[in-house]
């Protein structure tokens, strides 16, 4: 028998809960690892259907009808052509389904978006495919698809030669208004990071180099005017597109080094004038900590101040459980019908410190009101729950997935 | 779209407290609920290891002050004060350190006043801030129980302050004195449920779900506010009086102020303030939902003597009675003179608008 109590929380096969109750789970048929693509389909009959990308391969994405959180029903299950491609995000307008294809190296194929009818969710018809392959690039990681007239999108492309391989996803701004022919209206990319531009390579981060990149191009309905862009190595950047052909730079935040790096969304909260910016973790055992989630005084956008971070439980604790601990995706606030906002609570996942949510009333203390870390699922290569997106609904639920095994988590929030 | 108000209380692990005079069970009780399995994730405070006697095959892991029993129930024992160990649990309970419990017993010791511990949930501003009351449970037995609550004022105030009631040893006390230790109770505080125990075995379920435990359910804050059930509306020092010929605890009186009109919170609060300065240390337990003028639900108050917990607001009324109810469970202090200062002080607060 072990002597002392430490270490007894930390198992990681034992779910750990404050305010957050678990209402149902579904593994997804055995293909239980989800990527950073959640969406809410609000489709004919009343039913709430919940769409998710996979994390890698054989799926593409899954739906789930989610009208009643204890009674899952998978309701469709799609597979990707080959297995160096992985869908990773999605977004849903209406009855129309945008999806990413990044692929595992530069040159191939499928590399770009899809649109699909989804009005029939059972079986989602193909509108048209967004071809963003070329020689340096591998395709598009994420959408950001909220207005059913235009994909922000964080992609490679065919005529883009990047200074450094790592360099290849920028941000693009693609006109879908005539879906069956998606077309490129804008673009931006930092300064330094294609070849030929006026301002020689940018200086690499010594230790944690993941590439000056795009991530999450978040555009809201308050300020359509304003791209607010994690630029992983780059920091968080907003731009004026007020001229879609034409991005402008308004404001740049960079903060690593010292930091390590990865910075993934830019969040605004347009009435406290916030940014909520979240870095992602991408090494296991803690070895990228700390991966963090600023909150950044943005009443002046042109001069970013950050004055807190969310408070996470100690490192020791989770990182080494197996698998990442520490920040990464966060319900983004989505400007359609079905999905919760809030100004003042913010909820994120954190991998092997599962889903949390924070108040924010108070951006100088933000305060810890409610996790669920579930336990390992059974399968999982990581040795813990890893806990990668989450999607807040207009009821207050909270569907949260896991990166590997586990599949859909359905919690009840209550605060 | 507006958003909703944080539920205030939703974040607060709830608290039960165990109070009972010398003798009246509480180590028997406490070693039954160790072993039950409804106490999964159950932290328990108690006085002392020894006494529980946990055997060793229900020892899952422990250390020296913690530890954790094979139905997922985490034990503790006091060291130097109850402050510091519920300080400590919530932040090995934050660190991962230790179960993530959801609930916690605590033990009080037979002599001990429980409103002290009340007041220090409330004014220690972490424990503030994690926990929050649920209930105080107060074990009485039922032999030498009658004779505690006239003799010693310990026991008589921890059967006034408690919003559950465990009669206990009934098994081997005549049945008429049962019922006249039940008389008894239902006199001094008609608005806690009573249960009979034999050899320590109650429901888990008896002792938690109590108080207020959401903004958003107001229908369970009016229960908590009620009268027991099968108990007569709260005139009970009256009648008790009568039936008993002024015994010694006749001076512990419970009654409820019903209120028509809306208060504005300046003179609700006003009231309050001078009932506590004058008055503090013989309001033994306050419990009430107040209609405040410009809140949409009521306002849920507490108090022990001197301390009241911060008012709660609910986000909606239960039903379409929302007339203001206190419950006053008051030692040598008349429900008339608590009426007319609540009076008095409407009548001033009406003039100065």
């Amino acid at each position: 028998m072990p002597s002392t109590l430490t270490g007894i929380g930390t198992r990681p096969d034992q779910a750990l809960s404050l305010n957050m109750k678990l209402l149902s789970h579904h593994e997804l048929a055995g293909f239980g690892g989800i990527g950073e693509g959640m969406g809410m389909q609000l489709a004919k009959g009343g039913r709430r259907i919940l769409w998710m990308a996979h994390e890698s391969a054989p799926k593409n994405f899954t739906a789930v009808d989610v009208t009643d959180p204890k009674n899952l029903k998978m309701v469709v299950q799609t597979e990707l052509p080959h297995a160096k491609v992985r869908s990773n995000s999605l977004d849903v307008v209406g009855d129309v389904m945008a999806v990413a294809y990044q692929t595992s190296a530069v040159n191939m194929k499928p590399a770009g978006f899809d649109l699909f009818d989804i009005s029939s969710p059972e079986s989602p018809k193909l509108i048209s495919h967004f071809d963003a392959s070329g020689q340096y690039s591998r395709g598009v990681h994420a959408v950001w698809f909220v207005d059913g007239e235009t994909i922000h999108m964080a992609s490679g492309a065919a005529d883009f030669q990047p200074t450094h391989p790592s360099d290849d996803q920028f941000y693009r701004i693609i006109d879908v208004r005539k879906p069956s022919k998606p077309e490129e209206v804008g673009r931006w990319w930092l300064p330094g990071t294609r070849v030929g531009d006026s301002v020689p390579p940018l200086k690499r981060h010594p230790k944690f180099d993941s590439g000056y990149r795009a991530h999450n191009t978040n555009v809201f309905p308050q300020r359509p005017d304003r791209a607010y862009v994690g630029y992983i190595s780059g920091g968080a950047v907003i731009l004026d597109i007020a001229d879609k052909s034409r991005p402008k730079l308004v404001s740049h935040w960079h903060y690593s080094p010292p930091y390590t790096g990865f910075t993934h969304t830019v969040l605004p909260l347009f009435g406290p004038e916030l940014l909520i910016v979240s870095d992602e973790c991408v090494q296991t055992d803690g070895k990228d900590w700390p991966k963090l989630v600023w909150v950044v005084d943005a009443r002046m956008e042109t001069n970013l101040v950050p004055i807190s971070t969310c408070p996470l439980p100690p490192v020791q604790t989770f990182a080494s459980n197996g698998g990442r601990f520490g920040a990464h995706n966060l319900h983004e606030n989505l400007p359609v019908p079905g999905s919760w906002r809030s100004e003042s609570i913010i909820v994120g996942t954190f991998f092997g410190g599962g889903v949390r949510a924070f108040d924010v009333s108070n951006p100088y203390r933000p305060e810890e009101i409610a996790y669920y870390v579930p336990p390992a699922p059974k399968l999982s290569k990581a040795g813990s729950i890893q806990l990668n997106d989450v999607y807040v609904d207009d009821r207050g639920l909270v569907f949260t997935v896991d990166r590997f095994a586990g599949g859909l988590y359905v919690l009840e929030m209550t605060v | 779209m507006p958003e909703r108000p944080r539920d205030v209380l939703a974040g607060k692990l709830p608290v039960s407290l165990i109070t009972g005079f010398l003798g009246s069970g509480k180590t028997t009780l406490l070693k039954r609920l160790l072993r039950d399995p409804g106490m999964n994730r159950a932290a328990v405070i108690i006085n002392e290891f020894g006494e529980v006697g946990i055997d060793h095959e229900l020892v899952a892991n422990s250390s020296e002050s913690m530890t954790l029993l094979s139905n997922g129930c985490l034990c503790c024992s006091v060291r130097t004060d109850l402050q510091e160990t519920m300080r400590e649990l919530f932040i090995k309970r934050r660190a991962g350190e230790v179960i993530d419990f959801d609930r916690v017993f605590i033990e009080t010791t037979g002599l001990a006043d429980p409103v002290p511990v009340l007041h220090t949930l409330q004014t220690d501003g972490m424990l503030g801030a994690q926990y929050r009351l649920d209930c105080v449970v107060t074990l009485v037995d039922a032999v030498n129980g009658l004779r505690n609550l006239d003799d010693a004022p310990e026991a008589a105030k921890q059967a006034a302050v408690a919003d559950r009631i465990v009669i206990t040893k009934s098994d081997i006390a005549p049945p008429a004195a049962v019922a006249e230790l039940e008389a008894r109770l239902q006199q001094m505080n008609p608005y806690a449920a009573r249960m009979i125990a034999v050899n320590g075995e109650v429901d888990v379920a008896f002792l938690r779900d109590v108080g207020p435990r959401s903004t958003r359910d107001a229908k369970g804050v009016e229960r908590w506010l009620s009268p027991a059930a099968g108990s007569r509306p709260a005139e009970g020092a009256y009648l008790g009086e009568r039936a008993r010929g002024g015994a010694h605890d006749a001076s512990i009186r419970s009654f409820c102020l019903w209120f028509d009109k809306p208060f504005t919170w300046d003179s609700f609060s006003a009231a309050v303030q001078v009932l506590t300065s004058l008055r503090g240390s013989d309001l033994l337990r306050v419990k009430g939902l107040v209609n405040v003028e410009g809140e949409r639900g009521p306002v849920v108050v507490q108090g022990a003597q001197h301390v009241f917990h911060p008012p709660v607001s609910l986000e909606a009324w239960a039903s379409d009675d929302r007339r203001s109810r206190i419950v006053f469970i008051t030692r040598n202090l008349e429900r008339e003179s608590v009426e007319s200062l609540f009076a008095a002080v409407g009548t001033l607060a009406a003039q100065s608008s």
